[in-house]
């Protein structure tokens, strides 16, 4: 059955741990979305949440770089700060995900006892339904160069969407990140808050297979390399047009929550 | 090519990547850095010049030396987490 839905929600750390650096009232308005969110999940009933987020140097640190990954294991589990997490992963399709994208040439590497990344908890933190939806968690390579390109993004989307869009299972795809900010860096507290907004602009508008043409080195100008995470799921869902929950940029960070209805 | 953000570690800072990476990961050693930072630079193989650009928590120079900009942001970060946790709200 086609994607009953699809998402993609900011995942700063200071969601979830506030510093009193951090606007409080910004905070609440982007926990509010992700309360959308999970209403939305609850009455999608998905059987199980397809998640794509770049893990943060966490489960792959440089003894291994993938840029495409799958968690195929029967569960995974996490940490950040004091927070701990566990998930069960759907198997059954977490397999079908990496049998068939093999087998549509993308070469994906799979694990079964790698770590999840907050970059997969925070949005599931807020957003994930009782009992626990499975996951399939899915990595795409945003901070290690060479990244993949946004256009292996959006085919690797397209592939995926299509392998899901095929299953029996009620299937919800999401992208964990961005937009626009530049931890570590000179740049930190001037995200690219105009890029977000026109890049919103074009989603709104259905245009999201133009983000396919973006380069690699635009994304890192823009603050923007998680955005291969959208530009993931926009491979499976392109022409929807998005549904912004919200645009909550904080000093740092473009925060945005955005639903595509399929 | 215009300089990127985030490039690509070069080998040479491997040690102080890997030394970051656990202070950012492995909570374990995170504690023991926390008790005793030489030490634990110590312990990561860092010499004198990264040890102390570490401690003094001197961004642009790890970045100099090849340390990676998301390393050196989480893993300050969970440093000050672990050092001030009162300084945080916990949702």
């Amino acid at each position: 059955m086609p994607l009953v839905g699809a998402f993609a929600c900011a995942h700063t750390p200071q969601l979830l741990a506030r510093p009193g650096t951090e606007d409080r009232e910004i905070v609440l308005r982007v926990h509010e979305a992700f309360a959308r969110v999970k209403r939305r999940l609850e009455a999608l009933r998905p059987d199980l949440i397809a998640l794509v987020a770049g893990d943060h140097i966490e489960a792959f640190f440089l003894t291994g770089v993938p840029a495409f990954a799958v968690y195929v294991g029967t569960e995974c589990t996490g940490t950040f700060g004091h927070y701990r997490y566990r998930f069960p992963i759907h198997e059954t399709v977490a397999r079908a995900v990496v049998e068939e994208g093999v087998e549509r040439g993308f070469d994906l590497f799979y694990t079964q006892d790698a770590r999840l990344d907050y970059a997969f908890y925070v949005p599931l933190h807020f957003t994930m339904p009782a009992p626990a939806v499975p996951l399939v968690p899915l990595h795409v390579n945003v901070y290690l160069p060479p990244q993949p390109t946004p256009r292996r993004c959006y085919e690797w989307g397209a592939a995926l969407g299509d392998i899901l869009g095929r299953r029996p299972e009620r299937i919800v795809l999401m992208a964990s990140g961005g937009m626009s900010h530049f931890p570590g860096t000179d740049r930190y507290a001037s995200p690219d808050l105009e890029w977000d907004r026109e890049i919103l602009d074009r989603l709104r508008d259905g245009r999201g297979r133009e983000l396919a043409a973006i380069t690699g080195q635009e994304l890192d100008k823009t603050g923007n390399v998680e955005l291969r995470t959208w530009i993931t799921v926009l491979g499976a869902v392109g022409a929807a047009r998005a549904d912004v929950y919200c645009y909550a940029p904080s000093w740092h960070h473009g925060n945005a929550v955005v639903e595509w209805p399929v | 090519m215009t300089e990127l953000h985030y490039t690509f570690p070069p080998a040479g800072a491997y040690r102080l990547n890997r030394c970051l990476f656990a202070l950012k990961s492995d909570p374990a050693f995170l504690g023991r850095y926390l008790a005793d930072p030489n030490a634990g630079a110590a312990e990561m193989g860092l010499d004198a010049d990264e040890t102390r650009d570490l401690l003094a928590g001197d961004r642009d120079a790890l970045l100099a030396r090849g340390a990676h900009a998301y390393l050196v942001f989480m893993a300050a970060l969970r440093v000050r987490m672990e050092r001030e946790p009162a300084e945080f709200e916990y949702f």
